[in-house]
């Protein structure tokens, strides 16, 4: 063996990986017809009723579509079907399919596909169970005739149908619908107006969309997940961009076409730059949230948890989060998105006005409180709950709460929360996080504003009134009674601090000004998107 | 020579398996749950414990392991908890980039470093020398990540010459491939640069003092030739030891070099791996690791027979 036959050797193996394990190329005619855009996060894995990550609803909805899908007036639109009947005691529910719809195979969409499609999606979802709990019979009468015969009427079964929080219930065919719902699925035939390209997918890296010629969209003009689904490019591509730095200069150097969700501290270089456009890119925003332990001392007091909210400040959340822009943020006396029909601030003079630490102190000492370690965790690798962390662990100190400060990670944050052993045994009194403004519309979705004890989201609160008018808002039978049972519902679940809302904050996406077409949504839309060279 | 290569990788075996053990050990006493992250921030308790169950993660550590090790020499590292993917594809996918992205780091290294190691010993005590081992304390000392960014902003953003992220398989052309991997390359390369010509002048220097070099100059031979043939060689043992222990440091850099840079490669997919706890394709990445390490330390090993013939095995 001598230098020459071993250079020889490593050159020749190199090439060989390299050259092997590449990716297909694309036509160089192609890249005015390609979307690049950035997502929010890794499309880490794609179905959408066993991983409810809103990345993945967000693919989904380019690759599968809905019986229903809400629109910009959050109502309930007709998507897949054509028609509905609702018998007069409003116990069966009789669906008709429209025609000429198909599946990303050729086959033709069946009512044997939506049953088991619902089937899957009704047992992941919080609606959805609330369905099977009172279902009688879900079945397919003909091709395109399904009904849905239950035990009582249950008025928001097309908002349940249409609604765009996760999971969506999205349509698949019945061999992958059948597919566990606690179980992966590892075939993508869809039903929606693109396909996905399982081939180039690399997770973590990149997944390709193609447009589905077969597709037949509705006459509608398009409105968020409702309406015409137009697809005016060829191929979409998820890019994943782990740095934001990294993601702005791609997006100013013409690398990428779109960037979902630029951070704060990143738009003003954006705005500066011509060829950018730079607007909010989800009216409905988010809520930003810390949650206590109600199962143990000091937050399993009220007057406790009422101390912390008198004393907090969402304004010191709010630019934490978000900087010195005030048109990304509003104070929330309360849990419900603003601008949204039900939106209330019924109950919400403890978050409003002029903090009053004295009176925050005194409560706290009523409650018992002696100086016991507060367990706060803060996930560190999540900028929006470090943020909230920081002004946290400055809150409680100012209350001369005794801190027991928790940096870790989301993963870390994501098990322990879960623990109901006492805080010094590996359990916590309270963590960080945030709500889509889309899950706080109204209570069906919105898992952290039950208050069901044992059964409720982490921290599990317990508060009877709180969960009275949950129930009165699905039995409304109006938007006025709907409208009633928020405001009630907002007052018990302040007054007995269900979780603690630290504002609602919004966040812009950017996009180079050859792009046209994009829509403010809570996901991003690319229908009617299109793109010159 | 050749029996000398089988026992040292058959030597590897037992240094894998502790390896294997370690990894998996670690992993189950971390804090964290995949499952958590899979089921979402709405699920229920119950969804939980019903995707644990699913994936197997409720099943008792000695269970978890010997089925762990039983896929393994059956050539199967598993498949991953979040994409479905079996993890050898995952790294397959991975691998060309960061396998790009080394081989081109090494190769600036080594164009670069080994003359500026040369220089500055053959003008020791010089404005050079000291310019030159100047550069190298600067290149060491800046972090990897702020390079790439000063590089991304000049020679991307305000020059245009170069992209800012992503990577180019060789097999769409050379310059697509290379345009993509030279900002990332000078950055990652930076700290091994500084290193490597540390280590060529540090070795020169000591070569430059002996007899034959003296023999060398006295008989008259060109300055180029005494000290890329005659010097460099007998220098070259610990130059290919730093080299070689340098591939580490690159597995290192290549984490941050490709989120910096966007680059598809296996730095990525273990942070993307750890920050999910997806733990077959964590265990899958640590024992490719290892291997690799492993067998660069061989290489190295047999590289030294290319080098001083007087070395045997």
């Amino acid at each position: 063996m001598d230098r020459r036959t071993v250079l020889k050797g490593l050159a020749g193996a190199g090439g060989l990986a390299l050259t092997g394990l590449s990716a297909p190329a694309i036509a160089q005619g192609a890249a005015a017809r390609t979307l690049r855009f950035v997502p929010q996060a890794n499309l880490a894995n794609f179905d959408p009723i066993w991983g409810t990550q809103y990345v993945v609803r967000n693919a989904a909805a380019l690759v599968w579509d809905t019986l229903y899908g809400v629109d910009a007036k959050l109502q309930p639109q007709r998507q897949m079907v054509e028609s509905e009947e609702t018998s007069d005691d409003g116990k069966i529910w009789t669906f008709k399919l429209r025609s000429g719809l198909k599946f990303h195979d050729g086959e033709p969409v069946l009512s044997k596909d939506v049953v088991a499609s619902l089937s899957r999606w009704a047992a992941r979802d919080p609606m959805g169970l609330m369905i099977l709990a009172i279902q009688q019979e879900l079945s397919a009468v003909d091709d395109r005739t399904f009904k849905w015969v239950l035990k009582q009427p249950f008025p928001k079964m097309l908002y349940a149908l249409a609604k765009n929080n996760s999971p969506c219930a999205f349509i698949m065919p019945e061999r992958i619908a059948k597919t566990d719902p606690f179980k992966q699925i590892s075939d993508y035939v869809g039903s929606g107006p693109m396909k996905f390209v399982k081939s180039e997918w690399v997770p973590g890296a990149k997944s390709v969309f193609e447009k589905f010629a077969d597709y037949v969209p509705r006459q509608e003009k398009a409105s968020w997940l409702a309406g015409g689904k137009q697809i005016l490019i060829d191929r979409v591509e998820w890019l994943v961009m782990p740095d934001p730095a990294t993601a702005a200069a791609a997006l100013q150097n013409g690398e990428v076409d779109w960037w979902e969700n630029p951070i704060a501290d990143l738009v003003p270089v954006l705005k500066n730059n011509k060829n950018i456009s730079v607007d909010i890119g989800d009216p409905l925003g988010n809520v930003g949230s810390f949650r206590m332990n109600h199962l143990f001392a000091p937050f399993n007091d009220v007057r406790a948890r009422r101390a912390v909210l008198m004393a907090l400040s969402q304004e010191d959340y709010m630019r934490a989060i978000v900087g010195d822009d005030d048109a990304l943020w509003k104070p929330l006396p309360g849990f419900f998105t603003p601008d949204t029909p039900l939106y209330s601030e019924m109950g919400g003079e403890i978050l409003k006005g002029k903090r009053d630490l004295d009176a925050a102190k005194k409560l706290l000492a009523e409650s018992g409180y002696s100086g016991q370690p507060v367990t706060c965790l803060v996930a560190q690798d999540q900028p929006i709950t470090k943020a909230q962390g920081d002004v946290t662990a400055d809150l409680l100190k100012k209350l001369g709460m005794n801190v027991d400060f928790v940096a870790t990670d989301w993963g870390t944050v994501g098990s322990r929360r879960a623990q109901k052993t006492p805080p010094g045994q590996g359990g916590w009194n309270m963590f960080h996080t945030w709500h889509a403004g889309a899950d706080c519309i109204n209570p069906a979705p919105y898992t952290a504003i039950r208050a069901n004890g044992d059964k409720a989201w982490f921290g599990w609160p317990n508060s009877p009134n709180t969960e009275k008018e949950v129930t009165a808002w699905f039995d409304a039978k109006n938007l006025d009674e709907e409208k009633a049972a928020v405001g009630r519902l907002n007052k018990a679940a302040l007054d007995d601090v269900v979780y603690a809302p630290t504002g609602f904050f919004l966040t812009y996406t950017a996009w180079r000004k050859n792009v046209s077409g994009i829509t403010k949504g809570p996901l991003p839309f690319f229908w009617g998107v299109s793109k010159t060279a | 020579m050749l029996s000398y290569i089988l026992r040292r990788i058959v030597a590897t075996l037992p240094v894998m398996a502790i390896v294997a053990l370690f990894v998996f050990s670690l992993l189950y006493i971390a804090p964290g749950d995949p499952a958590v992250v899979i089921a979402g921030d709405q699920a229920s308790p119950e969804d939980v414990e019903r995707i644990r169950q699913s994936l197997g993660l409720d099943r008792p550590f000695l269970i978890q392991f010997g089925s762990w090790v039983w896929r393994i020499l059956h050539g199967d590292l598993g498949t991953s908890i979040f994409t479905n993917l079996p993890v050898s594809t995952m790294i397959g996918q991975r691998l060309g980039p960061t396998l790009s992205l080394m081989m081109v780091t090494l190769l600036l290294t080594i164009v670069v470093a080994v003359p500026l190691g040369v220089v500055s010993a053959w003008k020791a005590g010089s404005l050079i020398d000291r310019a030159i081992m100047g550069f190298a304390v600067f290149g060491f000392s800046l972090p990897v990540f702020v390079v790439g960014y000063m590089l991304a902003y000049i020679f991307a953003l305000e020059l245009e010459w170069l992209p800012v992220q992503g990577y180019t398989p060789l097999s769409q052309g050379v310059w697509p491939w290379l345009e993509n991997l030279i900002l990332p390359a000078i950055a990652l390369g930076c700290v091994y640069i500084a290193l490597v010509a540390r280590i060529t002048r540090a070795a020169m220097l000591e070569v430059l003092q002996q007899d034959y070099i003296r023999t060398a100059r006295a008989k008259g031979l060109g300055q180029g030739g005494i000290l890329f043939v005659h010097a460099l060689k007998n220098a070259a043992v610990p130059i290919v030891t730093v080299i070689g222990i340098g591939i580490a440091l690159l597995i290192g850099g290549a984490v941050v070099t490709e989120s910096v840079f966007a680059i598809p490669g296996l730095g990525r997919l273990t942070i993307d791996a750890i920050l999910r706890r997806d733990y077959p394709v964590i265990q899958g990445i640590v024992l490719l690791f290892s291997f690799v390490y492993v067998l660069v330390n061989l290489m190295i090993d047999v590289t030294y027979t290319l080098v001083d013939p007087r070395i045997r095995y």
